[in-house]
């Protein structure tokens, strides 16, 4: 899942500021601004969360935020969308097992502050 | 679709048709068969259509499928009915005191 | 309570059309959209549209949507973005929430509703597994997000979606191993088609994806053959070696707010299903709920465009900024190119299915 540098229509890929996040743990390198999903893809990484349920595997189905499939912990917030919500230096993103847990730095008045959901 | 069509009479119970609530052929079938005729029945009988994605991914399929077992046409079988809020609110938008605007 | 003369919802090719058109006409408008940049689907189009009409000159979705943006940015039009609209009430009042926090109500005079359409699903076993995506998912991830969603790509549906973006994800540096129709005949415009042909991807008509298979992502995909009852014909079965797949299977209209609004709806498979009814003048069964794009039907951008304008003038003009001579002559011009659009063997289809709507709104006017 690499990087589009070269394209025919779009010309290259304009340079972008480097950003560090950890997922589950293991550093990473994004771009800034550049959707989570995005970014993991980038980095070799397409199995998201696994289902309430049945513990299977997801990852994007949509990709523009409709269907939930994509949905991560970040910032110890569940059930965020990673296909519509930008990385951001330092960002903490975690596979979600089921309906997710809230972390140390996620709480219920933190509740839309950063704009993710 | 008529590949759809042809889809459901594989008798594949296992295949997930809700991705959002898990929601099986099989289970839905069984909805069915136990005397629900639209999306809303199925819909509070099984689940499906009430997760976070609010049907938009299962409506169709479950739609064909009512329709196949039930032999009522796919024009008469309505979307689940449509209520705000459109969109998943918290808690925290509905406090008071929070807004600019005038309480009205 | 803000207070606005036209609140317009969505802000894809049709909303944003019928922003510009209200603007332009003198009235105080609000765009409102859900995502964090305006334009709906026009920035992933990067192809040349109109590519059915040789003798038109063909213009990319995103210079499209530069255009339009500009244009609305120039008129001073309030665009709020991460704006949901969670609700329509009586026909004129709308309740937003801004940011996922901020809750605000809207009084307006006109509503048009331009939310668009959404990608259909097609089931099948472990179509659940991470690596099966909608082609329009593909399609943001490489044209948007510039990052490949997987390397060798197995598309369902034969449609223009499919065509387009299997070539948009060859140019992508993707390969396409199969694209794969139910029907026994191709789909899409003839141009997209050959243009996918020419790079040697393999067309399958009359298969069907019966399998995607692997343990954590997509590995292999089995399609098999469809006899003329559309039965899967045993031992005809073709494992792939993919990393992907994306189905294509159409758009259907998302209805959720006009529905609740309480416009009545007309059901036509061929534009995408359910549709709320609407006249010549793009207005639904409440006088002052208009509609414009792929909710009305699902067809193209440029056809959208046209709406939005219709709709715009029309809202415009109840609102008395035309008058109806004024209101009459744009309408025409906008009829004359949506009669255009919906010519040749594709758009002739169209037109038809578009006239069942009007006749079902008509026949709503007539029981009242």
């Amino acid at each position: 899942m690499k990087r589009v540098i070269e394209h025919p229509v779009l010309g290259r890929l304009e340079d972008a500021k480097e950003v560090k996040i950890s997922v589950d743990g293991k550093e990473m390198t994004a771009r800034e601004g550049e959707m989570i999903a995005a970014a993991l893809f980038a980095n070799g990484k397409n199995v998201f969360r696994y289902t309430n349920k049945r513990h299977e595997p997801r990852g994007v189905y949509c990709g523009i935020g409709r269907c939930t499939d994509c949905v991560m912990i970040v910032n110890g917030v569940p059930n965020v969308r990673t296909c519509v919500t930008p990385v951001e230096a330092g960002m903490v993103i975690e596979t979600q097992q089921g309906i997710g847990h809230w972390g140390e730095e996620g709480s219920g008045d933190r509740g839309g502050e950063d704009g993710t959901h | 679709m008529k590949m759809d069509e042809k889809k459901e009479m594989k008798n594949d119970k296992d295949r997930l048709i809700c991705r959002c609530e898990e929601i099986t052929l099989g289970e839905i079938e069984q909805a069915i068969d136990e005397g629900c005729t639209t999306l809303n029945e199925v819909k509070r009988r099984t689940r499906a259509g009430m997760g976070l994605c609010q049907s938009r991914t299962c409506s169709k399929q479950i739609a064909r499928i009512i329709a196949q077992k039930t032999g009522k046409p796919l024009s008469e079988i309505m979307p689940v009915t449509s209520r705000p809020p459109a969109r998943p609110v918290k808690i925290d938008v509905f406090r008071t005191g929070e807004s600019n605007e005038e309480s009205n | 309570m803000v207070r606005t003369e036209v609140a317009v919802v969505g802000a894809g090719p049709a909303g944003l059309s019928a922003a510009i058109e209200c603007a332009r006409a003198g009235a105080k408008v609000t765009l409102i959209d859900e995502n964090a940049k305006p334009g709906g689907q026009l920035f992933k189009q990067i192809h040349k549209f109109f590519g059915s009409r040789e003798h038109r000159a063909g213009i990319r979705g995103i210079r499209i949507g530069e255009e339009l943006l500009a244009e609305a940015q120039a008129l001073n039009i309030d665009v709020w973005l991460n704006a949901e609209v969670c609700g329509i009430y009586r026909g004129s009042e709308l309740w937003v929430v801004v940011d996922h926090s901020e809750s605000r109500l809207v009084k307006a005079d006109a509503i048009i509703i331009a939310t668009g359409a959404t990608e259909n699903a097609v089931s099948f076993n472990g179509w659940s597994l991470p690596g099966v995506m909608g082609a329009g998912a593909a399609q943001t991830m490489i044209n948007l997000h510039r990052v490949l969603p997987g390397n060798r790509i197995m598309m369902i549906g034969s449609g223009n979606v499919g065509v387009i973006v299997s070539y948009q994800l060859m140019q992508a540096g993707a390969e396409v191993a199969a694209i794969v129709e139910a029907a026994p005949r191709l789909g899409g415009y003839g141009v997209h088609t050959a243009k996918v042909r020419r790079a040697g991807v393999p067309f399958y008509t009359s298969h069907t994806v019966l399998e995607a298979r692997g343990s954590d992502h997509v590995e292999s995909a089995v399609i098999v053959q469809l006899d003329d009852k559309w039965q899967p014909v045993a031992g005809t079965e073709k494992e792939f070696d993919v990393d992907t797949i994306c189905i294509a299977a159409g758009l259907t209209p998302l209805i959720e707010l006009a529905a609740g609004a309480g416009c009545s709806t007309c059901f036509i498979p061929a534009l995408g299903g359910h549709i709320p009814a609407h006249d010549e003048k793009m207005r639904t069964s409440l006088d002052t709920v208009y509609i414009a794009g792929d909710i009305a039907g699902v067809e193209e951008a440029s056809t959208a465009m046209e709406e939005g304008r219709l709709a715009g003038i029309h809202a415009a003009a109840a609102l008395g900024h035309y008058g109806t001579d004024e209101e009459s002559r744009r309408s025409a011009e906008v009829w004359k190119r949506l009669s255009t659009l919906r010519s040749g063997p594709f758009g002739q289809k169209r037109r038809e299915a578009k006239d069942e709507i009007l006749n079902s709104r008509r026949t709503l006017s007539e029981r009242v």
